[in-house]
């Protein structure tokens, strides 16, 4: 298949799908059937997709970026982007199965999965923009699908009341961003990201230092930087099961690749950009780690971490940005890409639970850690999979999430700078810490009596089960060959770097 | 007597729509008017955007971004009231402080 063709099926078909799986189940609904159309459809068009992305893939691989123009927008998948996609369609497909037995009967499923289709698309869009202000509107897009879906539950206070903690934060973030763009728009006359970078004025001036700031902070809501995390707790643990795991594997992430893309065309500044990053990093992890350790809700604990490992990505960035150090950007890629398989276990399997525990018994209580005694007994193969999930998270060797860590670390210490010495070691310890609060939940499953809950729970449903499967497959083979998909973060992280350099190089001039 | 042009007077309007907006979203605790708030913020980064493309000599682009900016724009305050529509049905009020059941 030709490549440029490739791109554009990779995002036409998940949109134009979109209002066609509304449609069929809203019909099928009305005929008096259930939603089931809708779900079937959603999981058809995901895995269709799933073609033109390997054929784009193999192109990008080969023979670096594709390049397409619609009018005025220019779209270019490069390596960066072919991770985001890579990682957001593997993702995506999953959660859809997941939600066939969880979303089953719920009020407006035909609209959840049109919804889950679309956000997919939008974070695939994201990943190749090319031009500031699109990257802005398919950032903008994904946040609005997914303001929906997190307030999929409309009649649950809850719910509603972190839709609308999310809503005002990001539209907040949302106009900064287009502050920042008006003001390199302003200075530079282009917004195409490599004119940017290669027309801005040495040294940087301050409009345009002030215009990464702002990226910092418009994007950082989304990246949920410390302290602009706090609409994330509330938001990734009331929203569907399957929800959770999209907003906390990809969602941020493609909003930390936003990040990234915007500053990559303020690359002049790169090592304020990267001592930032450092810094925030830092922050990320000790703050997701403490709030974490007080949860009592297995959702919100996931969330918190969720805070601490963009942490861990964000030292992998910080160091490839301020130090040019490829082996950062690689781990930073590969911890994203690990941290949507574990992640997305980890609230799976937790849905599952919560599913089996409380919603199908009509309840939508909180899964509490309590919840979790003794469900080893009952549920092995999903209460596996939660442990591998949260071992992972945890960094145990030899499971996938330490060797992504490691990578990190590693990187750190190839900066031969002392306050990045310390930070990593810093890192490392953070990395023990989180144990404190998963090896707990561990031991509840397996050694303690089984809770009322568990007693009375309902068995986890095939169509639940297999995904879990599959991820923690994943999880504990990239542990054992985490070289596997070298071939993929490292392209990436060529690229981030080179952009980052690029800059760098014309600085000393 | 210093002339007022009218990139300078675009920029203090910016400015002002900007506090405008970001003080009203500190102040207020009434939800309709967080969204009020909220369109008061991105006209001042609308008004940036134009005002960019005045500055950069590039007119039609910096109109045509303002144009793409109040769709998307509209489309969340769509959704922020569809929101406060739903938290005025189940929690019998708009105020904000009504809002805080969830756990820090």
């Amino acid at each position: 298949m030709n490549p440029i063709l490739a791109l554009t099926w990779l995002l036409l078909l998940p949109l134009v799908a979109s209002p066609v799986i509304y449609l069929a189940g809203r019909i099928s609904f009305r005929l008096g059937a259930t939603a089931a159309p809708a779900r079937w459809l959603a999981v058809l068009a995901l895995a269709v997709t799933g073609v033109p992305l390997w054929f784009l893939g193999e192109a990008v691989l080969a023979g670096g970026p594709v390049s397409l123009s619609v009018g005025a927008i220019s779209l270019r998948m490069d390596g960066v982007g072919l991770v985001v996609a890579v990682t957001v369609m593997a993702l995506t497909f999953l959660v859809s199965i997941f939600s066939i037995p969880y979303m089953r009967g719920e009020e407006g499923e035909e609209k959840y999965y049109a919804l889950l289709v679309s956000m997919a698309a939008t974070m695939v869009g994201l990943g190749c923009a090319h031009d500031l202000f699109n990257l802005w509107v398919w950032f903008e897009a994904m946040t609005v699908t997914s303001f929906l879906l997190v307030a999929f539950y409309r009649e649950q206070r809850g719910a509603l009341e972190a839709g609308v903690k999310y809503l005002v934060q990001s539209a907040v973030g949302s106009a900064l961003v287009l502050i920042g763009i008006a003001f390199v728009f302003a200075q530079t006359g282009t917004l195409d990201l490599q004119q940017v970078a290669a027309t801005a004025a040495q040294p940087t001036p301050p409009q345009l230092l002030a215009a990464g700031a702002l990226f910092l902070i418009g994007f950082g809501v989304k990246t949920a930087l410390v302290p602009l995390h706090t609409w994330l707790p509330d938001a990734h643990s009331q929203a569907p099961s399957g929800i959770s795991a999209m907003l906390s594997g990809v969602v941020i992430e493609a909003g930390l690749v936003a990040m990234l893309r915007s500053l990559g065309c303020l690359a002049p500044a790169a090592a304020t950009w990267g001592a930032l990053l450092l810094g925030f990093g830092a922050l990320n992890m000790i703050v997701g780690n403490l709030m974490a350790l007080r949860q009592t809700q297995v959702k919100r604990l996931f969330a918190y971490s969720s805070v601490s490992h963009m942490g861990y990505m964000l030292i992998g960035f910080g160091v490839a940005v301020g130090y040019g150090i490829v082996n950062g950007a690689a781990g930073g890629f590969f911890h994203l890409l690990n941290h949507a398989l574990m992640k997305g276990l980890a609230f799976m399997a937790a849905g599952a639970l919560l599913y089996s525990l409380h919603v199908a018994r009509g309840s939508h209580a909180p899964l509490t850690v309590d919840d979790l005694n003794g469900a080893g007994n009952r549920y092995p193969m999903t209460a596996f999979a939660l442990s591998v999930a949260v071992l992972a998270l945890g960094g145990l060797p030899p499971l996938s999430g330490f060797m992504s860590k490691w990578q990190i670390f590693v990187a750190g210490f190839e900066t031969r700078s002392t306050g990045v010495e310390l930070l990593v070691i810093f890192a490392a310890v953070n990395s023990v810490l989180s144990l404190a609060y998963y090896a707990p939940l561990v031991n509840r499953m397996y050694r303690h009596e089984p809770s009322a809950a568990v007693a009375a729970g309902r068995p986890v449903s095939f169509l639940m089960g297999a995904p879990l499967a599959v991820l923690t497959l994943l999880v504990v083979v990239l542990g054992f060959w985490p070289g596997l998909v070298d071939f993929i973060t490292h392209p990436a992280a060529v690229h981030l770097v080179s952009i980052f350099s690029s800059g760098a190089a014309l600085a000393q001039f | 007597m210093m002339s007022l042009s009218l990139p300078l007077m675009a920029a203090v309007a910016v400015l002002g729509l900007l506090g405008i907006g970001l003080l009203g979203l500190l102040v207020t605790r009434n939800l309709i008017k967080v969204v009020v708030g909220l369109q008061v913020l991105v006209k001042g980064a609308l008004l940036a955007l134009l005002l960019a493309g005045r500055l950069s000599g590039q007119v039609q682009t910096g109109q045509t971004l303002a144009l793409t900016v109040i769709v998307a724009d509209t489309i969340v305050s769509v959704v922020a009231l569809a929101l406060a529509v739903q938290v005025r049905r189940q929690f019998g009020t708009l105020d904000l402080q009504a809002l805080s059941t969830l756990r820090r």
